[in-house]
């Protein structure tokens, strides 16, 4: 291949990576309401009489960590509101129930246990407070 | 409140943490240099026998990133080459972290880095053309997601791999 082709093929390979990676980043932390109507309670002990974040982590996962923290923290400020991590490595059958495809992925539920929300990746403090406001707002 | 059901998933007390930038910047070493192994194998053209292609500049070079790869995954991230070098150079430049991380996961990457490289490695001393690119642009690829934007692919492998059942925790069932 002649010096410019190839280039031309790595600059393109670097604007395919970009174009990866700008596409991930604007999907991970959101909120779906894939899988919205799900039943989860039955795995959580003490659920949150407003809502449980339930959070599904593996073992060597970088992001689960800081999910944990974030959660854990507005769990710990937020009046009704329970989190819950669940080691998929332990339990790999609750990945397929759930159609986990990443983690971390946490479930928002309602009181019942139902799912209302769901986030693939590490999100941000203000998309999990504004999933819990929504979720009080819908629920009579 | 939080509850988990399985001790901590953060850096046990016993292990160090390490900074989750010493990764990034390795990733990124990593993903300059596989960028230079692409353009070594597209410039040169296949060689006709197995020594040629074994002695061939992209080979080489990609066979070098394999043992540092192997390095990274045997040995953990922290004694890694590229971990001396951010420790010494980029780190002392750095506000402190924020938060230490396990370490487990870039060594599991260094694990996916070794297996792709083998895998080009022997696809080129096979004589399968662009068999090395291809391998080393997918490793671009990963290294390039976790470096510019702290994309983990190790995390997603893994997790598939426990999916597929081919990985047992190594923790009790609670």
């Amino acid at each position: 291949m002649t010096p410019i082709a190839i280039a031309l093929s790595l600059a393109g390979l670097v604007a395919l990576a970009t174009v990866l990676g700008l596409a991930w980043r604007a999907t991970t932390g959101r909120v779906s309401t894939r899988s919205g109507g799900a039943r989860a309670g039955d795995l959580v002990t003490e659920p949150g009489s407003r809502a449980t974040l339930l959070q599904f982590s593996t073992e060597f996962c970088a992001p689960c960590t800081a999910t944990r923290r974030i959660l854990g923290e507005v769990a710990a400020t937020t009046p009704g509101v329970s989190h819950l991590e669940l080691d998929l490595t332990a339990r790999p059958e609750l990945a397929t129930r759930f159609g986990i495809l990443q983690t971390p992925t946490t479930l928002v539920l309602d009181p019942a246990g139902v799912v209302r929300g769901r986030i693939g990746g590490a999100p941000r403090r203000e998309t999990v407070l504004a999933t819990l406001a929504g979720l009080s707002a819908s629920t009579p | 409140m939080t509850t988990t059901s399985r001790p901590t998933l953060a850096a046990r007390p016993e292990q160090r943490g390490i900074d989750p930038r010493g990764p990034r910047f390795s990733a990124g070493i990593t993903a300059v240099l596989l960028l230079v192994v692409i353009g070594l194998a597209l410039a040169t053209p296949l060689g006709g026998t197995v020594a040629d292609r074994a002695t061939d500049p992209a080979f080489l070079l990609l066979a070098a990133l394999a043992v540092l790869f192997a390095v990274g995954a045997f040995a953990g991230v922290a004694r890694h080459p590229y971990g001396w070098l951010f420790r010494t150079f980029v780190r002392p430049r750095l506000a402190p972290p924020i938060e230490l991380e396990d370490p487990a996961p870039p060594t599991f990457a260094q694990g996916i880095g070794l297996f792709v490289s083998l895998v080009g490695l022997a696809l080129h001393l096979a004589g399968v053309p662009l068999g090395l690119a291809i391998a080393a642009s997918a490793a671009f690829v990963a290294a390039f997601l976790n470096s510019v934007f702290g994309y983990c692919l190790g995390c997603q492998v893994y997790l598939l791999l426990v999916r597929a059942g081919l990985l047992r925790t190594r923790t009790e069932n609670p």
